[in-house]
């Protein structure tokens, strides 16, 4: 379970401004639970999936994970990126083997361990070779078996299927659902799209821009598993709906913001 | 932007234009050959002597062994002075290139050395270290570690952060996070960087030599020189600069082991 309660961040600008990028965020993620962030550029969401992941420090609040405090990078945790951040020298064998040779696993240990991992995204028969030769669909395979090659009880995905064509992109998250349902990990999954973040959650949280605040939690009570007839999900009643919805209020929040954007004398 | 190709384009180099390229190489050779004859014959001047003389001479001084010794003197200062500013230009590059303080307190030095003719130096290492190798050798470094020093820490500064977060994320330490993230990552750019380390070590070598040591294929320069036998110049001048493509082409092998996986495509224009 992760625990977040009264997070706030402010970052100082290129221009000196001060920028509220996170304000008094609380949020409850339960174990197991598949939750899904959506918001407007500049909402704070990535910047909160970063604290989440040790990565950034903040200014208020506390997070804590199975009642512990997030101090720093943890093993309990592990990130899909939205570019993928392989390495590009590395073959498809020593990325997936990357957190593992981090954590001190033997090299035949970790190999086969990382083996299984890649036949799992299905890329066997693509061990050796190297980043720049694949796809990007296939990059980010590479980037979600590293992750869940860790064996970690949070997955943190960070607009991981943003970078691929959209046909890829169902692929993948098909495929991502298929192996949530069997492994049923706890995951934050930050998206810019209201169908992904529909079609993969348990709940859609909704943030809202200056201050990047929670502005609403969405339950989506789509039946699982959803894998194996995504086409039947997308048009059930409850996932048209909320997606409407969520687009609703995504374009309010556009909205609000080209009108204060518009008004008042420009500096 | 090429996220979505299904593998990466072909090199462009393949053999028939390398093939092309090696003829173009020859050509220019061939070309800037006859020139030089031709011009050393028209111009009849005691220093710019023809080809033919110069390879005749650098033939006798091969047939004589004279050239061995100095030969191997040489290369031990080159040797000595590029190692020891190679493991400067890592460390302090990297140290440079990751931590702001360090960029803070050594930059200003480092640049200054580095716009600075290194040769002015030579006589205070004549006076502390004496006319021997030492002083050779720490002119090689004076010529050739700052450059090193200046590129590592750029190429270590422009590792995408994304790698380095990454890096973090699962787990890696400084040390794993340096070792096994940043400076592979680094590694294209340092290379380069070197490359141009070794080609003002060799500079640095044959300076020191007929500045301070008067040994070596420097000390052989100087003294054909006091001569005015040209094509012994010329003739030494010509095993320099087989030495400096020779060291050149060890770098460039050595860069082609380590940094095998950037794509043909992207080294081209560096």
């Amino acid at each position: 379970m992760i625990e977040i309660s009264g997070l706030g961040k402010t970052f100082i600008g290129q221009d000196g401004a001060a920028v509220r990028a996170l304000d008094d965020v609380n949020l409850t993620v339960q174990e197991n639970e598949f939750l899904t962030v959506l918001g407007p550029s500049g909402c704070g969401k990535t910047t909160m999936l970063k604290m989440i992941a040790g990565l950034l420090p903040w200014d208020q609040g506390e997070i804590a994970i199975g009642g512990a405090p997030v101090r720093g990078p943890g093993p309990d945790r592990s990130m899909v990126f939205q570019n993928f951040a392989l390495l590009p020298w590395a073959t498809v064998l020593d990325n997936v083997a990357f957190g593992l040779r981090m954590r001190g696993v033997g090299k035949k240990e970790r190999e086969e361990r990382s083996r299984e991992l890649i036949s799992l995204v299905g890329l066997s028969g693509f061990e050796s070779k190297r980043p720049g030769e694949l796809s990007g669909g296939m990059q980010q395979r590479v980037g979600l078996a590293r992750a869940l090659a860790v064996e970690p009880s949070v997955l943190l995905m960070d607009e991981p299927f943003g970078a691929v064509d959209e046909q890829t992109r169902r692929l993948l998250q098909e495929e991502l659902l298929a192996i949530w349902e069997k492994n049923r990990l706890t995951v934050v999954f930050i998206t810019h799209s209201m169908e992904e973040a529909v079609l993969l959650g348990d709940r859609v949280v909704l943030m809202s821009a200056r201050p990047g605040q929670i502005s609403e939690i969405v339950p989506v009570p789509l039946e699982r598993p959803r894998s194996s007839d995504v086409g039947g999900v997308e048009r059930s009643s409850d996932y048209v709906n909320i997606t409407a919805y969520l687009w609703e209020r995504l374009r309010e929040m556009h909205e609000e913001r080209s009108v204060v954007a518009g008004s008042g004398p420009s500096v | 932007m090429n996220a979505n190709t299904e593998t990466r384009a072909p090199a462009r180099t393949g053999w028939v234009s390398a093939a092309g390229k090696v003829n173009a190489s020859l050509l220019s050779l061939v070309v800037a050959a006859l020139a030089w004859e031709v011009i050393g014959r028209l111009a009849d001047v005691p220093f710019f002597p023809p080809l033919s003389d110069v390879l005749g001479v650098l033939g006798d001084l091969i047939t004589d062994g004279d050239i061995f010794g100095n030969l191997l003197t040489s290369l031990g200062n080159l040797a000595l002075g590029f190692a020891l500013s190679l493991v400067a230009g890592l460390v302090v590059g990297t140290a440079m290139g990751r931590y702001r303080r360090v960029n803070a307190a050594l930059g200003i030095y480092v640049y200054a050395l580095l716009t600075a003719p290194s040769l002015v130096f030579a006589p205070i290492f004549f006076s502390i270290l004496g006319a021997g190798q030492a002083s050779i050798v720490a002119v090689v470094f004076m010529y050739s570690a700052f450059i090193m020093i200046i590129n590592t820490a750029s190429a270590v500064e422009n590792v995408s952060d994304s790698l380095i977060e990454m890096g973090r994320s699962y787990g890696a330490g400084e040390w794993q996070l340096v070792t096994r993230v940043i400076l592979p990552a680094a590694a294209p750019m340092i290379f380069a960087g070197i490359r141009l380390g070794m080609g003002r070590a060799v500079t640095g070598m044959i300076n020191g030599e007929m500045f301070i040591a008067v040994v070596g294929l420097g000390r052989m320069v100087t003294q054909a020189g006091k001569r005015f036998d040209g094509a012994e110049v010329l003739a030494i001048l010509l095993v320099i600069i087989a030495v400096a493509l020779a060291a050149i082409a060890l770098v460039q092998f050595v860069d082609r082991k380590v940094t095998g996986w950037v794509p043909a495509t992207s080294k081209e224009s560096g």
